[in-house]
């Protein structure tokens, strides 16, 4: 289907780059290397329902952006929930180009029999979402002092 | 066709389950274009909140479907597309919001 490119797979070099503007990587999603050999289907599969969850992560943020721009009342803070929001919906769609990143390393890791990538993404996610709870908590409190 | 540990039926499951996500996802940016006296913005992103969240179904039964051969293969297109629909779905939630 693709071209064959046998001398392509080597080692992931340029490790000063960050990974989503290293453009190398980028297109390895849409041109992968056909190294190694193709991994048991059943470690496939369970790559891509990783990749699903990670896809539904990104949804329920984005869900959460469209029902606090939808049902919370105005906040505290002028434009605080539209803020919210945007960053909610911005973070989703984060996590589903992030998504795509991991499974086409993972694939990649798994033909050549690498050890799977390492990823600091889950920690400064959760740390983004605790801030963000943070935040709101703050606006609530603020609110309630006004009140 | 012997499947062990079922990984077929849970990827279709897994697949299935994503969809009734973005279906929440999508009811959810439809909804200004529900309103009485919403504007043609609004209605203009509905559609096409909708043509992207029925996007995603087919991409989601081609792949099912994929999955009934003996030997599944890694589906770049699907994985690839399906993302990207769901960034697309991400940037019309932000004009719903913002607009």
């Amino acid at each position: 289907m693709v071209h064959v490119r046998p001398g392509a797979g080597g080692l992931r070099t340029g490790t000063g780059a960050h990974p989503l503007v290293d453009n190398r990587r980028v297109i390895k999603w849409w041109d992968p290397d056909r190294v190694g050999e193709i991994p048991d289907y059943r470690f496939s599969l369970a790559n891509e329902r990783t990749f699903l969850a990670w896809i539904r992560t990104g949804l329920a943020l984005m869900a959460g952006g469209l029902a606090c721009a939808q049902f919370l009342p105005p906040l505290a803070i002028a434009h605080l929930r539209e803020v919210i929001a945007t960053a909610l919906l911005a973070l989703g769609g984060l996590v589903a180009v992030r998504a795509v990143d991991h499974w086409a390393r993972i694939e990649r890791a798994m033909r050549l029999k690498q050890d799977l990538p390492p990823s600091r993404f889950p920690a400064v996610l959760a740390v983004v979402v605790a801030l963000g709870a943070l935040l709101l908590i703050v606006t609530v409190l603020i609110g309630a002092a006004n009140d | 066709m012997t499947d062990p540990g079922a990984s077929r039926e849970r990827t279709r499951l897994a697949w299935r389950r994503t969809g009734l996500s973005a279906a929440a996802v999508g009811l959810l940016a439809v909804r200004p274009a529900l309103h009485p006296d919403a504007g043609p913005a609004a209605i203009v992103l509905a559609a096409l909140t909708m043509a992207g969240w029925s996007a995603m179904v087919a991409v989601a039964y081609r792949r099912a479907r994929g999955l009934n051969r003996p030997d599944p293969a890694p589906v770049r297109r699907a994985v690839l597309g399906y993302a990207a629909l769901t960034v697309g779905i991400a940037v019309i939630g932000g004009l719903v919001v913002t607009l």
